[in-house]
This record gives structure tokens, sequence and C-alpha cells, in this order.
């Protein structure tokens, strides 16, 4: 793993997010979002701005207790490909940052940068995602992938409360416990987006939210 | 019973008098309510997200009065202001600006 695996992904620019919220990494022109996860392992905030529906820039930092590092720099998301049916939409998308990184104080901060790929596919009912992303830390690589599948149990319409019941896997080789599966509840709601679910393997729970503007 | 009867003929000149002045109004009720209403048909509009986009950016439009975004028939529902008027490639232009692909547009002037 480590260096080949790391840089085939990242010219691969594989990467795949797996929710909702990060299903929607650009907003509508002049739109900006908050995200911010939480698993207990890794947490992230990401703030971005979106000039077009198809990029969006921000700012991305991410502490990773369970490989002992510390990400902050800019990001960059692209809408590859958009696919609009009649009643499905799909998405393709390049993630990519650079900024600094450091092992929680240890051999000082070193250049970084990571990318990936991400792409869903989404009904009103159901939704499915998958990302994987590569990270050159400078001091060490690493890779991260995680998908998704979901299932909302009643359609609302614009306005009204949304929730989806999913299941997440995600797959972090360098960690302690490398895969892991969190059933998880989503409630979304004007411009809030929260997840709430739980890691039997890591008992640890999982909480993210997205605010829009 | 003189009462009734004047009451009765007030009436029954008010009911007279109200279509001539309705018809009195008429043209100019009628320029100031030339609206256009547009129903989009739009192909990939599933999830909120994507109407807020689409509120959003015909919102910014100096021509539109109102957005209504029907999910479960894929539709938006346009209220242009009065005398304004979007073609059809400017709505298709905004339908992408939003990130969607349009389908067709109809129009109900009244």
């Amino acid at each position: 793993m480590k260096i080949g695996y790391a840089a085939i992904l990242v010219a691969a620019t594989a990467v795949l997010e797996a929710s909702v919220a990060d299903a929607r990494p650009v907003s509508y022109p002049g739109g900006a979002t908050v995200m911010q996860k939480n698993n207990g392992f890794h947490s992230s905030i990401h703030a971005h701005y979106s000039p077009t529906f198809q990029d969006s820039i921000g700012l991305y930092s991410e502490r990773n207790w369970a490989e002992d590092w510390h990400f902050t720099g800019v990001q960059y998301n692209r809408l590859v490909k958009r696919w609009n049916e009649k009643d499905s939409q799909a998405n393709l998308y390049f993630k990519g940052g650079i900024g600094q990184a450091d092992a929680f104080g240890e051999g000082g901060v070193d250049f970084a940068s990571f990318a990936g790929v991400a792409a869903d596919w989404e009904t009103r009912r159901w939704f499915t995602s998958y990302e994987a992303r590569a990270y050159d830390l400078g001091f060490d690589q690493t890779v991260r992938h995680a998908a998704r599948i979901g299932v909302a149990p009643y359609i609302g319409d614009f306005g009204d409360l949304h929730t989806w019941l999913m299941l997440q896997v995600e797959n972090q080789p360098d960690s302690e416990t490398p895969t892991t599966l969190t059933p998880l509840v989503l409630f979304f709601y004007d411009v809030q987006l929260v997840e709430i679910g739980y890691t039997p393997e890591t008992e640890r729970f999982m909480a993210n939210w997205i605010v829009r503007f | 019973m003189k009462k009734t009867s004047s009451i009765l003929a007030a009436a029954a000149a008010f009911a007279f008098a109200s279509p001539v002045a309705v018809a009195q109004t008429e043209p100019a009720d009628m320029a100031q309510s030339d609206t256009t209403m547009l129903t989009v048909n739009v192909k990939g509009m599933v999830c909120d997200f994507c109407a807020r986009a689409v509120t959003k950016v015909f919102g910014k439009n100096d021509a539109v009065e109102n957005v209504h975004v029907d999910l479960d028939n894929g539709e938006i529902h346009v209220g242009l202001k009065q005398g304004a008027s979007l073609t059809d490639d400017e709505v298709e232009s905004l339908v992408k600006k939003s990130g969607y692909a349009m389908v067709s547009v109809e129009r109900e002037v009244s």
C-alpha cells in the first residue's frame, strides 16, 4: 500500500464519499456550505463556496485519531458529470486538496495533498454512493473508501422533513479496525442535514451535519 | 315599507351600476394583469437541495416574481412579473445553471 497504492489512487483520482451530504460537494451558483463529520476516529470540517453548480472551493480540516494525523488545507470539488433522468440523478465528482499535515505535533509540519473521486446515484426513494480518497501527508500515505446505501421510508415534498435510513461501510486499511459498518439515520430539513449513526466494531457514534446557505 | 323600498332601490341601482364601473376599469386591469405563469418540466430534480438550487437561481432573475417546485411531478412553476417575459432558451439556461435538464416549458398568460 503506501506510496504505490496511494499514487495509483491519486492518479485515478479515486474518491467516493458516502452520504447525501458528501454526495453534494457542490452547491448552486453563489451558494455556500458548511459540513462537519465525526465518527469517533476522524473528524472533519469543510466549508466551501460554489461559483457555479459544477465547482466549489473552500477550506478543509481533518483530524484522524485512527492514524494520528491532522490535515488542514484548501479543497476544490468538481462535478465531472451529472446524469439527469426523469426520476433519478447520478453524479461523478473529483475532489482534491492541498495544505499541510502533521503527526499530532511529531516530526513537524509537511506539505500534504489528497485526491479522490466520488459517485452517487439517487431517486427520491433510494440512495447509493461510493468514495475513495488517497492522502499524501508527506510523512505517510493513506487511503480511505466508503460506500453507502439508503432508503427513504416515506417520500416528502420540497420543504418537508426528509428521513433516510442508511448503511455505511468504510474501509481505512491502515487503521486498527480497517473495515466498519455503520447503520445511521439521516434527517434533512430546509437547509440543514443531520445524520447520526453507530459503529458496533469501534463502539463509536457517528454525528454529521451540513448547513447550506 | 318605505324603508324597504328605498333599500331595494339602492340595491338595484348598485347592481346595475356595478357592471358599468367594471367595464370602465377593465382595460386598465387587463394591462396590469398581463402576467405569465411557466410550468417547466425538469429531469434530475430529486431532492430538496435540487429544489433549493432551482428556487435560488430562478429567484435571482429580474423577470421572476415567484418560484414553486413540485418534486412529485418534476415541475418548476414560475410566476413572472407583470409585463416581464422569459424565452424558452432563457428558461433552459436557468435550468442548466441550476444543474438540471429541461424537458419542456408551458406558458399560461392571464
